[in-house]
């Protein structure tokens, strides 16, 4: 297959294991995250590609080709360190045109590349400034510019993001995805902000303790989570332990619920999006079980209300518009759509 | 210099070993002198001296004269000349004997720091040899030997099975890189070596031609040297393994490092070895000179020399014939061939001129 | 909040203590020297007060020239072979397990707490042709006979740079064990291989460091005067052996006062100078 294919790669640091048996496989082009909590094996698992860690077992193949041996200085692959590592006793035109220069190209070219790649991250004329001149936003932008340098076969980045401020993060992340999707560059990051990955991801890998959860497109990983950890993680939501309770139904919180699924675990954990929780003032119906409200509260743009359902706390979100009229301590009837139902083994 | 540096743990042990024979030494000490009350301060080099000293004369000295011995550790190099001269400007006197080496007698002669010494009253002193008995100008005498030793030619016997006869013997060609020398002008006496072996004795270094013209001739010998050490411990243990098997070095260690098994060996060479020695001097600010001149004649009584010899392992400093030392026992500290007397007398009016033209000599 | 500038006597009380260790161990032991250097030398005694340049007037000469290039000369070699041994050396050290570095750096202090005495004794032994390491090549059948390394200046050269190994390799530890070890990676996923990646990435952004630690280990070295009687020839011997032999056994104070000096002087003139050099390069 053409890409990169990750053939049951394992890590193990003495006893422990900070990768088990990750397979996967990405196609040219993809914009790929690697999702998960600190020290779940993501960071680990980025160095392996880049060759900067040895993997314990497994192979790694890029167009078929075992690349599992290879050093890292002969892959071709461009990355950015979380640290972004831009080498202090160089200009900004000599750390981008490093690579140039280990292969010996001339001066000129490494100017004119130079050049080239700092109009390509909007920084144009920096070249001769000391790297310590910079500002964090601009040193992003100039250790992006240096990993493409060589127009890699593979773009990684380690946390590229992390140091910027909230404002300065959700610009880059746009940016990067475009200036990907410009270069048409196939590129592997790794995130521990679900909402950057969503931002920016055609392939979403969720990883925990060391193994890869999901790996799919980011709506799939929100709407049809693989298991609980994923469901919890990406986004928020209600997560109740139940029985299966027949075809088509589970039972949970002292009732029963149709849901949609098909493969009904006998143990299971409903997980159900706050926003596709409805709160009714009463009245009975289908999918409904009774609540109590505990706490409301308006965030302007959407209305929180948390609800108590067979002592497990129910978050709901709603528009404003359809603000339910209750006070905290009323009794209310909470729906849960059976087509919103995600159920997962436990 | 080595009589002042700290005592070596074998010479040490011997001392031990033989604390009980002295006690039955015989000390035929004539003096009727009884001055039960009275103290003496005496300046011994520190460390090793210091210590053979205390235990084997001072003791006997108090119960033969019964003059109490108080001993002072004197300090290296000059800084005790100079501690006693500028003490005897203020009418103090630290020590009122103190051993005193040749260079810094002749350094205090010139201040008159010594107390000129009752001949009368200190008979032993004639059978001093003549070049331990220190003189003013005038003829006063104002020191007498106390202890010598003797700087000799050293070989390994295991690389040189026939001991070599002659200091010349140091200039041959074959033993280039072989040799250990001290490193200093004013205490490895080359150039008295080098005037007696090549130039007939030690007169031609009255002149600076002289003495240049020794120099050129020890210059000779530098590519047979290893070594310029200046403290002993660089040397010794080379010359045991044959490292660095010949040079010149201390006759009494030697002889004390052959006794315990190494293979060296301390020869007299035909010219004689070197004697080097320290003498008993009073400061003129002291106010016991009687009591000085009596532990002077003590310490010349040909059975106390033998007793240095034995206890200490310093040449006598009056003619061994008057001394009941066996032939081994005079040989391990001395030799019948006349020796070889340093030119002190340079070391105090040429000092600088003289360590300026070694050190070129040696480093150029 | 920033703290107000110390106004009161009373506020310069903190510093008081290290002011006066500094004052009482180093500025007035260097004045004395500094003054007796001007005193003038009584032969065949000691020394009295006086005003004279005859002590450096006797050290300006092409001989005194000689031994003082030779040692500044010596320094600067012992200063560039440790730096160039022990850089590598602690690169790979802070790279290693935190107990192996441990082990590394209790074993080096403790060959920084050997005398020069021991050290020049040990290299002696192990130069010599009785039970030096040629034997060893003999046995390996590497020579044909055992030979003497010493003395010469290869002698001197390996005891110094023996002695000055730990301090520089102590002295680049804590640069070297803060410097980001992302920045080789970076390297080296841009194409540059480990070697290259040492060379032109951790050397150049460590210059600094690397000046002033030859600097250090340039001033260490200077004073060593022992490894040169017992591992060179006379030839070989430094300004600080003829200062010793000035001070202990000629007992000319002024005249070893007036060598200390300009030593001290020369060195500090050296040392400005690679500063500014290296200032402005940096520029």
């Amino acid at each position: 297959m053409s890409g990169l294919v990750l053939d049951h790669l394992v890590k193990r640091y003495g006893a422990f294991t900070a990768v088990h048996d990750a397979a996967l496989r990405i196609p040219h082009g993809q914009f790929v995250c690697l999702l998960g909590p600190s020290g779940c094996g993501k960071t680990t698992l980025l160095r392996m590609i880049a060759g900067l860690d040895a993997p314990s077992g497994g192979r790694i193949l890029i167009d078929d080709a075992d690349i599992t041996e290879t050093p890292a200085h002969q892959r071709d692959f461009g990355m950015v360190f979380q640290s972004l590592a831009l080498f202090p006793h160089l200009t900004v035109g000599e750390n981008i045109a490093y690579p140039l220069r280990i292969r010996g190209k001339s001066k000129e070219d490494q100017r004119a590349a130079a050049e080239r790649l700092l109009s390509l991250v909007r920084l144009p004329g920096v070249a001769d400034r000391p790297v310590s001149k910079l500002s964090g936003g601009q040193r992003q932008r100039i250790a992006i510019a240096r990993a493409l340098a060589l127009s890699p076969r593979l773009f990684l980045l380690d946390e590229p993001l992390s140091a910027l401020d909230a404002k300065l993060r959700e610009a880059m992340q746009i940016e990067l995805k475009q200036l990907q999707q410009q270069l048409g560059i196939t590129t592997i990051v790794v995130t521990h902000d679900q909402r950057e990955a969503m931002t920016m991801a055609d392939l979403v890998v969720v990883m925990s303790e060391g193994r890869i959860l999901q790996a799919a497109p980011p709506v799939e990983v929100y709407r049809r989570p693989a298991n609980a950890f994923v469901a919890d993680f990406i986004g928020m939501t209600n997560l109740l332990p139940g029985t299966a309770a027949g075809a088509g139904r589970i039972a949970v919180g002292g009732g029963t619920l149709d849901v949609s699924d098909a493969n009904i675990p006998a143990d299971l954990v409903l997980s159900i999006r706050p926003e596709d929780v409805k709160i009714h003032e009463s009245g009975e119906g289908a999918n409904r079980l009774p609540g109590t409200v505990t706490f409301i509260r308006d965030l302007g743009a959407s209305v929180e209300v948390r609800a108590e359902v067979a002592g497990q706390e129910i978050v709901a979100v709603t528009a404003p518009k359809h603000r339910p009229a209750v006070a905290a301590g009323a009794t209310v009837s909470v729906e849960f759509p059976a087509e919103a139902c995600v159920v997962l083994a436990k | 210099m080595h009589k002042n540096s700290p005592a070596k743990p074998s010479r040490r042990a011997v001392l031990a070993g033989g604390a009980a024979a002295l006690a039955a030494s015989t000390i035929g000490f004539p003096s009727i002198l009884r001055a039960a009350d009275k103290t003496l301060k005496v300046g011994v080099y520190g460390g090793y001296f210091k210590e053979s000293f205390d235990k084997h004369i001072f003791t006997e000295f108090t119960k033969a004269s019964g003059i109490a011995i108080e001993s002072v550790a004197e300090p290296t190099g000059e800084a005790w000349l100079v501690q006693l001269e500028q003490a005897a400007r203020a009418k103090q006197a630290p020590a009122d004997v103190s051993m005193i080496s040749q260079t810094s007698m002749l350094k205090g002669q010139s201040v008159e720091l010594w107390a000129p010494l009752d001949e009368a009253k200190i008979p032993g002193a004639k059978n001093v040899h003549s070049h331990l008995q220190n003189r003013y100008p005038d003829g006063r005498l104002c020191g007498v030997g106390a202890v010598s030793w003797y700087i000799t030619l050293v070989s390994n016997t295991k690389v040189f099975p026939e001991a070599p006869t002659s200091w010349a013997e140091l200039w041959d060609a074959k033993h280039k890189d072989q040799l250990g020398l001290l490193a200093l002008v004013s205490n490895s006496f080359l150039l008295e070596v080098t005037a007696t072996t090549f130039f007939g004795g030690t007169k031609m270094l009255d002149t600076e031609e002289g003495i240049l013209k020794a120099m050129e001739k020890i210059a000779e010998l530098k590519p047979n040297v290893k070594l310029w050490y200046r403290d002993e411990a660089q040397f010794e243990q080379a010359l045991k393994s044959g490292e660095i098997p010949m040079g010149q070095y201390y006759h009494d260690v030697t002889g004390l490092a052959a006794a315990d098994g190494h293979p060296v060996r301390s020869t007299f060479p035909k010219e004689g070895g070197i004697n080097d020695s320290g003498s008993w001097a009073v400061s003129k600010a002291s106010k016991a000179v009687d009591l000085a001149q009596v532990f002077i004649e003590y310490m010349c009584q040909p059975s106390i020399q033998a007793l240095l010899s034995r206890k200490v392992g310093t040449s006598p400093t009056i003619d061994a014939k008057l001394t009941d030392l066996t032939p081994e026992e005079f040989a391990a500290v001395s030799s019948e061939i006349a020796p070889i007397v340093p030119r002190y007398d340079l070391y105090q009016e040429k000092a600088d001129w003289l360590s300026q033209k070694w050190t070129e000599l040696i480093v150029g | 909040m920033s703290k107000p500038s110390p106004r009161r006597l009373a506020d310069y009380a903190p510093i008081a203590f290290p002011a006066g260790m500094l004052l009482a161990f180093f500025v007035v032991p260097f004045g004395i020297m500094i003054a007796i250097s001007f005193y003038h030398r009584v032969q065949g005694g000691f020394y009295e007060p006086a005003f004279e340049f005859a002590n450096y007037e006797r050290f300006l000469t092409a001989f005194f020239g000689g031994v003082l290039g030779f040692s500044l000369g010596l320094s600067s070699l012992v200063a560039v072979v440790a730096v160039l041994l022990a850089f590598p050396f602690t690169w790979l050290l802070v790279r290693q397990r935190r107990q192996v570095q441990v082990i590394w750096l209790v074993f080096l202090l403790s060959v920084l707490s050997l005398s020069e005495v021991i050290i020049g004794f040990a290299w002696s032994t192990l130069f010599s042709k009785t039970a030096g390491i040629t034997n060893l090549f003999v046995a390996l059948g590497l020579m044909d006979q055992a030979v003497s390394l010493y003395p010469s200046f290869g002698a001197v050269l390996a005891g110094m740079v023996y002695q000055a190994f730990p301090y520089t390799v102590l002295v680049l530890y804590p640069a070297l064990s803060r410097l980001d070890p992302t920045l080789v990676e970076a390297a080296r996923t841009l194409g540059a291989s480990p070697f290259r990646a040492f060379f032109n990435v951790i050397v150049p952004s460590l210059r600094n460091t690397i000046l002033a630690t030859i600097i250090m280990v340039f001033v260490f070295a200077l004073g060593s005067y022992l490894l040169p009687q017992l591992l060179g020839r006379p030839q070989q011997w430094t300004l600080s052996v003829l200062i010793t032999d000035q001070a202990i056994y000629q007992s000319n104070m002024p005249f070893a006062s007036a060598m200390a000096v300009f030593l001290v002087l020369v060195s500090l003139g050296l040392v400005g100078l690679s500063l500014l050099f290296g200032q402005r390069e940096k520029a």
